[in-house]
C-alpha cells in the first residue's frame, strides 16, 4: 500500500511491480505473462537512482495544507527526502537507510530515529502513517499476481490484477487490485481491500505527462474509504532516473543540510 | 459512690471503650473523606466538563468553544475551575521513544483544583519561568530511561496538520497518580501546547471543585449545568470512575462493618463492667430494700448511678478519644513507611489516613454508651427491683 | 488446695461474670478470624494473580531489565537458568516469556500495546491470567506458528475477528523495526478494558526469531511458586546462588511494586483495626480480673493471714486469667468454627457489589469475599490473644498480691 505509493510518489520508483515481478516461480503460461508484464511495468520505473520533486496536498475535515519536497533514492536500501515548503517545515528530512529510518527536526536541530512508538502517527499530517514508510521495501515477496480482469473498462483498454498477500506476509490487506492500461502499462488505479475484502483505501494515478523521459501519471491520490471527502495528493514536478549519487547523501550528517 | 475503686475501674473501662469509638469513628470517617478527597483531588476533580464526544473518542478538535468565559462564570459562581488541553504525540529521549498524552493545564489555577504539584516524587513542578520544562509520569520515565534535566524531543501533528516539534526537558517525576498518567502523561502549561500543536484558544476538559466539601454534588452538577449554555456534557466524578467509585462505596461499608464490630466490643465491656458493678452490688441492694427502699426507688438510684457514671465516663472518653483524634487529624497515620504511594483500580492513593473529628464521630460514640450502658443495667437493675432481700443478701 | 484448681473454682464463683468475659475472648477470636483470614486470602489471591499477569512470584532477566525494560536487554542462557531454578524447593512452574511493546495493525487501525509471547506447554490457566480468561477461539497451540490471542477489547478496535490477521511491529534484538503477520486464534477477556485493549499473546519461538532471540533467549522466566510466601527467601537464595550472578532476580514486590504498597497499606489498615478490637478486648478482661481482686480484698487478706504467700496470690489471679484465656479460647473456636468453614468453602460473592472487573494495585480478581488462614495465623490469633489475657490478668493479679492482711480486713 503506502509503502509502494511513498516510493512511487517520492521517488517514482516502483515498487508495486517489483513486488509482482518477484511474485511466483510457477511456470504455467499464464503466471509466466504476469511476470513478464509486471516485469514489464516494472521497468518503466525502475531506475538505479533517483530524484523527485513532489508536491503533497492534504484535505481532511480540519484542514487543507499543501508542503514541496525534494527527493534522493539510490538502490533500494538509500532513500532520502526533505521538506522544501512551506518555510516553517522547511528542512525537515527523513532518511531511510536499510532497516532504519531517521528524521531530522530542524526546530529542534534533533534527529530522531523511528521507533514502533512513532507507527501509528501520520505522516506529515497526509492520510500515511509511519509504518507505511518502513514497511516499504520489505514488500517485495509478499503477494502473489494474478490477472483478474483484461479487457475494455470504461472505455479503456485495461488488465486489472490481484494481487493476495501470501500467508506469512506482514501485510494486513486481503486483497489488493492493480488496474493498468493495457497499452502503455501504465497505472490508473489501485483498491486496498481488508480481510472481508470491503475497500479500505483507493490509490488513483492521473495527469499522465512527460516525467523523467516518459510518459507516466503526475497526479496520485489516495482517497481512504471511511472518509470519501478527504484525501492525500502527491504531484511530480520533476523526476529524473539513473543520477550519479554518493553514498554520503544517504548519511546522517547531510540529514541535517537544509 | 459508695465502692470507690469498683466506681473508678468501671468508668475508666467505660471511658476507654467510649475514646476507642471515637478515635476509630474519626479515623474511618477520615478514610471515607479521605479516599473520596484523594482521589478527586489528585487530577480528576469533583466534576468535569467536555464536549460530549469527546471522552470516548479525544480528537483534539472536540473543543469546548468559549471555555474562558465558561470557566470565569464557573468561578464566579463560587466553584474551583480550571481549563485543560490534551494532545497527543510521540516523545523520544536519548534512549528510547513512546507515545505520549501532552496534558496543557493552566499553571495558575490547576493547583486550586488538584494538588498534582504535591505528587512530585523527583525534582519539581512547572514554572512560569521555564516553559519547556515539563513533568512526566513516573513508568514513562522509566520507559523513556530519563531522569530530571535529560531533553526530551516531541513529535506530533499540528491542528492545521503540520508537523509539531519541540524540545523539553523534564522538570519534575510524578508519583503514582493514574495508570494513564503514569504511563503517557507529560503534563506541561497549556500555554506551551497551544503553541506547540496551533490549537486555537479552548479547552478540552474544564475540572471543577466544590469549595465546600459538606455541600451535594448532585446540586453542584445542576448548578454548573445552569451555568452552561452550549450542548456539553457534564459528569461527576462517580461516573467519570465507576469503578472506583463503587469501590469506596464498598470501602464505606467495609468501615461501617469494621465500626459495628468495634461497638460490639465496646458493648461487650461495658456491658461486663456494668453488670458486674451492679449485680455484685445486689446484696447491698438487698439491705436497701429491707430498709424499705420501694422498686422503682431502686431503679431510680441505679439508673441515676449509671448515669452519673457514665457522665463521668464519656467526659472522660471524649477528653482522651479527642486529644488522640487531633493528632491523627494532624499528623495522619503515615503508612508510606511501607510503600511510596500505591494506586488501586489504576488509581493511586495518599498513603497517610488522616481522622476528621465531626460531630458526628464524636456524638456517636457517647450516646451509644449511654444506650449500652443503659441496656446492661437493665436485667440487674430489675432483678434488685423484685429480688426479696433474704435472696439478695444471699445473692452470688 | 492447689493454686491452679482454686483458681478455677474461683472463676465459676461468679459464671456470669466469667461467660461474659469468656465470651468476648471468644468474639476477639471470632474477629481475629475474619480479619487475618480475610486478609490471608485476599493478599494470597492478588499476588498469585499478580503474579499470573506475566512477571511470576520471582522474575528472573537480564540486569536493569525491570528499571528500564528494553527488546535489547535479554535474559541469556534461559534454558539452563529454568533447569536449576526448577530444581529448587516450592517451585511450581517455571515459564519462558518474551514481553515488549509493539503495534498492531489491522487494515482498519493501528494500535500500540504490549505483547507477552509464551510457550503454551509451559503455561495453563493456573499459572497465566490470559489463559484463564479466555472467551472466545482457543489458546496458541505451540509456541512457534503465526497464531495470535487479543483481548477482546483490541481486537473490537481494530475491527477484527477470530481467524483474521493482525500485523504486528516491534523493536528487534539491535532496535530495529521488525514486522511479523499473525492469524487470531482467540480472544481473552479480563474483565479489564486496560487490559483487553492492550494486550496480545504470541508464540514464544516466533517472536524469538522475529526479534533476533535465540532460542534460550528470552525477556523473563517467571517463577511461579506452590506458596508465594516463600518468595522473599527463595530470591534471596537464588540471588545468592552462582548460577544466577549474571542476573536480575527479583520478587513480586520489586517486579510489581504497585500491588505491594497496596497490600502492604491495606495490611496495616487491617492491623489498626486489629489492634483497637484487641485493646477493647484487654480492657475488657483488666476490668474484670480488677473488678474480682478488688472486691475480693477482704478474701485475699484473710487468706494472706492464714499463710498464703502475696506470690501464691499473685498466681492465683494469674491462673483465672489462664483459665478464662482457655475458655475463652475453647468458646471462640467452637463459635468460630463454622463460620470459618462457611466463609472459606463458600464465601460471599460480592460481584453485584464491585461488578465482574474489580483490579486491585492493577491487578484483578474476582470480588468473592473468602477466608483462609494460613497455619502460622492461626498459631498467631491463638497465642495473641492468650498472651492478651495473661497481660491483662497480670496488672490486677499484681494487685492481688499487694493486698496486705490489716488492710483489706478493714474493708469489711
Amino acid at each position: 500500500m503506502s509503502h509502494k505509493l511513498l516510493v512511487i510518489t517520492l521517488l517514482a520508483s516502483q515498487l508495486i511491480f517489483m513486488t509482482l515481478g518477484t511474485a511466483e516461480t510457477d511456470s504455467s503460461e499464464q503466471i509466466l505473462r504476469v511476470k513478464a508484464l509486471l516485469n514489464e511495468v516494472d521497468d518503466l520505473w525502475r531506475g538505479n537512482s533517483s530524484y523527485a520533486i513532489t508536491s503533497m496536498q492534504v484535505k481532511t475535515e480540519h484542514y487543507t495544507r499543501t508542503m514541496r519536497m525534494e527527493g534522493w533514492s539510490k538502490g533500494k536500501e538509500h532513500t532520502l527526502f526533505r521538506i522544501m515548503e512551506p518555510l516553517r517545515e522547511k528542512g525537515t528530512a527523513t532518511l531511510k537507510s536499510g532497516n532504519h529510518i531517521y528524521t531530522y527536526l530542524p526546530k529542534t536541530d534533533r534527529t530522531i530515529k523511528l521507533t514502533t512508538g512513532m507507527m501509528m502517527g501520520s505522516w506529515m499530517g497526509s492520510h500515511l502513517t509511519n509504518d507505511d514508510l518502513v514497511k516499504e521495501a520489505r514488500l517485495e515477496d509478499d503477494y502473489e499476481a494474478t490477472i483478474s480482469f483484461e479487457g475494455e473498462r470504461n472505455g479503456q483498454d485495461i488488465i486489472e490484477f490481484t494481487l493476495i498477500p501470501k500467508l506469512d506476509a506482514a501485510v494486513v490487506w486481503g486483497k489488493v487490485t492493480l488496474t493498468i492500461l493495457a497499452v502503455s502499462h501504465t497505472p490508473v488505479v489501485e483498491y486496498y481491500f481488508d480481510e472481508d475484502m470491503l475497500l479500505t483505501r483507493t490509490i488513483s494515478f492521473t495527469d499522465i505527462k512527460m516525467l523523467g523521459g516518459r510518459e507516466r501519471p503526475s497526479v496520485l491520490k489516495v482517497v481512504p474509504a471511511d472518509k470519501p471527502d478527504e484525501y492525500t495528493q502527491f504531484i511530480y514536478e520533476q523526476l529524473k532516473f539513473d543520477l550519479e549519487l554518493k553514498d554520503r547523501i544517504f548519511s546522517l550528517s547531510n540529514l541535517k543540510k537544509r | 459512690m459508695r465502692n470507690r475503686h469498683r466506681s473508678i475501674v468501671t468508668m475508666l473501662a467505660m471511658a476507654f471503650a467510649c475514646a476507642m469509638m471515637i478515635v476509630f469513628s474519626s479515623l474511618m470517617e477520615g478514610f471515607v473523606a479521605g479516599s473520596e478527597l484523594n482521589i478527586v483531588s489528585m487530577n480528576t476533580g469533583d466534576i468535569q466538563i467536555h464536549q460530549p464526544s469527546y471522552l470516548d473518542d479525544p480528537d483534539i478538535y472536540q473543543q469546548i468553544e468559549q471555555s474562558l468565559a465558561l470557566v470565569t462564570a464557573i468561578r464566579q459562581a463560587g466553584f474551583k475551575a480550571s481549563e485543560r488541553m490534551f494532545a497527543y504525540g510521540l516523545m523520544a529521549s536519548d534512549q528510547s521513544s513512546s507515545g505520549v498524552q501532552l496534558r496543557g493545564i493552566d499553571l495558575q489555577y490547576e493547583t486550586s483544583v488538584t494538588d498534582i504539584n504535591q505528587h512530585i516524587q523527583r525534582g519539581t513542578w512547572l514554572a512560569k519561568s521555564d516553559p519547556h520544562g515539563v513533568v512526566i509520569g513516573k513508568k514513562l520515565a522509566r520507559l523513556l530511561d530519563v531522569s530530571v534535566g535529560s531533553e526530551l524531543i516531541f513529535v506530533g501533528q499540528t491542528a492545521d496538520g503540520y508537523m509539531a516539534n519541540d524540545r523539553f526537558h523534564v522538570n519534575g517525576i510524578l508519583k503514582s497518580v493514574s495508570s494513564a498518567i503514569d504511563n503517557t502523561g507529560v503534563i506541561m502549561s497549556n500555554l506551551i501546547l497551544q503553541d506547540l500543536i496551533s490549537l486555537p484558544d479552548g479547552a478540552h476538559e474544564i475540572t471543577i471543585m466544590r469549595t465546600d466539601r459538606s455541600t451535594d454534588l448532585a446540586l453542584a452538577v445542576a448548578t454548573i449545568d445552569d451555568i452552561v449554555t452550549d450542548d456539553l456534557e457534564i459528569l461527576n466524578w462517580q461516573q467519570l470512575m465507576p469503578v472506583i467509585s463503587q469501590f469506596l462505596e464498598t470501602a464505606q461499608i467495609q468501615t461501617l462493618i469494621m465500626l459495628l464490630f468495634t461497638y460490639i466490643a465496646v458493648a461487650s465491656v461495658v456491658l461486663n463492667a456494668m453488670l458486674m458493678s451492679v449485680f455484685e452490688r445486689i446484696h447491698q441492694f438487698g439491705i436497701m430494700k429491707a430498709l424499705g427502699v420501694r422498686p422503682w426507688q431502686l431503679i431510680r438510684i441505679i439508673y441515676t448511678e449509671t448515669f452519673i457514671q457514665t457522665l463521668i465516663a464519656s467526659l472522660l472518653g471524649l477528653f482522651i478519644g479527642t486529644g488522640i483524634t487531633w493528632y491523627f487529624e494532624k499528623n495522619g497515620l503515615d503508612l508510606s513507611s511501607m510503600s511510596d504511594g500505591f494506586s488501586f483500580s489504576g488509581l493511586a492513593l495518599d498513603p497517610i489516613w488522616y481522622a476528621t473529628l465531626s460531630i458526628k464521630s464524636l456524638f456517636v460514640p457517647v450516646v451509644f454508651l449511654f444506650v449500652i450502658a443503659a441496656l446492661a443495667v437493665l436485667y440487674p437493675a430489675l432483678k434488685a427491683a423484685v429480688i426479696r432481700p433474704v435472696d439478695a443478701i444471699h445473692y452470688h | 488446695m492447689n493454686l491452679n484448681t482454686l483458681a478455677w473454682r474461683n472463676l465459676w464463683r461468679h459464671k456470669r461474670r466469667t461467660l461474659i468475659t469468656a465470651s468476648s475472648i471468644a468474639f476477639g477470636v471470632l474477629l481475629a478470624v475474619t480479619f487475618t483470614g480475610a486478609g490471608d486470602y485476599f493478599y494470597t489471591r492478588m499476588i498469585d494473580a499478580g503474579a499470573n499477569m506475566g512477571m511470576g512470584h520471582i522474575s528472573i532477566m537480564a540486569p536493569d531489565y525491570n528499571r528500564a525494560p528494553s527488546s535489547k536487554k535479554r535474559l541469556q542462557q534461559a534454558n539452563q537458568h529454568k533447569l536449576a531454578v526448577e530444581q529448587l524447593d516450592n517451585v511450581k512452574s517455571v515459564a519462558s516469556r518474551v514481553q515488549g511493546q509493539a503495534m498492531f495493525a489491522s487494515a482498519r487501525k493501528s494500535i500500540g500495546g504490549v505483547f507477552f509471547a509464551i510457550d503454551p506447554e509451559q503455561e495453563n490457566s493456573d499459572n497465566n491470567l490470559f489463559i484463564k480468561a479466555m472467551v472466545e477461539g482457543e489458546m496458541l497451540s505451540s509456541a512457534s506458528g503465526s497464531s495470535i490471542v487479543l483481548g477482546i477489547e483490541l481486537a473490537k478496535r481494530l475491527k477484527l475477528k477470530i481467524g483474521k490477521k493482525v500485523v504486528y511491529t516491534t523493536t528487534d534484538n539491535r532496535g530495529d523495526i521488525v514486522s511479523a503477520i499473525a492469524r487470531i486464534s482467540g480472544l481473552f477477556e479480563t474483565g479489564s478494558d486496560e487490559i483487553d485493549g492492550s494486550v496480545a499473546v504470541l508464540p514464544l519461538h516466533k517472536v524469538q526469531q522475529v526479534l533476533g532471540y535465540q532460542k534460550d533467549e528470552v525477556s523473563v522466566l517467571a517463577v511461579i511458586l506452590s506458596d508465594q510466601r516463600h518468595s522473599d527467601q527463595l530470591r534471596d537464595k537464588m540471588q545468592a546462588m552462582a548460577e544466577f550472578s549474571d542476573t536480575e532476580v527479583l520478587n513480586w514486590q520489586q517486579t510489581q511494586p504497585d500491588l505491594a504498597g497496596m497490600i502492604a497499606v491495606d495490611k496495616s489498615a487491617n492491623r489498626i483495626g486489629q489492634l483497637l478490637i484487641a485493646l477493647l478486648v484487654a480492657a475488657g478482661i483488666l476490668n474484670t480480673m480488677l473488678m474480682s481482686v478488688l472486691e475480693r480484698r477482704h478474701e485475699f487478706g484473710v487468706m494472706i493471714a492464714v499463710g498464703m504467700s502475696p506470690k501464691n496470690l499473685f498466681l492465683l489471679v494469674m491462673f483465672e486469667s489462664f483459665w478464662l484465656a482457655v475458655l475463652g479460647l475453647i468458646i471462640g473456636v467452637i463459635v468460630t468454627t463454622p463460620w470459618f468453614l462457611y466463609m472459606s468453602q463458600t464465601g460471599l460473592d460480592l460481584t453485584s457489589a464491585y461488578g465482574d472487573d474489580f483490579s486491585f494495585g492493577g491487578v484483578l480478581i474476582d470480588p468473592i469475599f473468602k477466608l483462609r488462614l494460613f497455619s502460622e495465623s492461626i498459631i498467631a490469633i491463638l497465642i495473641g490473644l492468650f498472651g492478651l489475657t495473661l497481660l491483662s490478668g497480670a496488672y490486677p493479679a499484681w494487685q492481688a498480691g499487694r493486698v496486705v492482711p490489716v488492710e483489706s480486713l478493714k474493708t469489711l
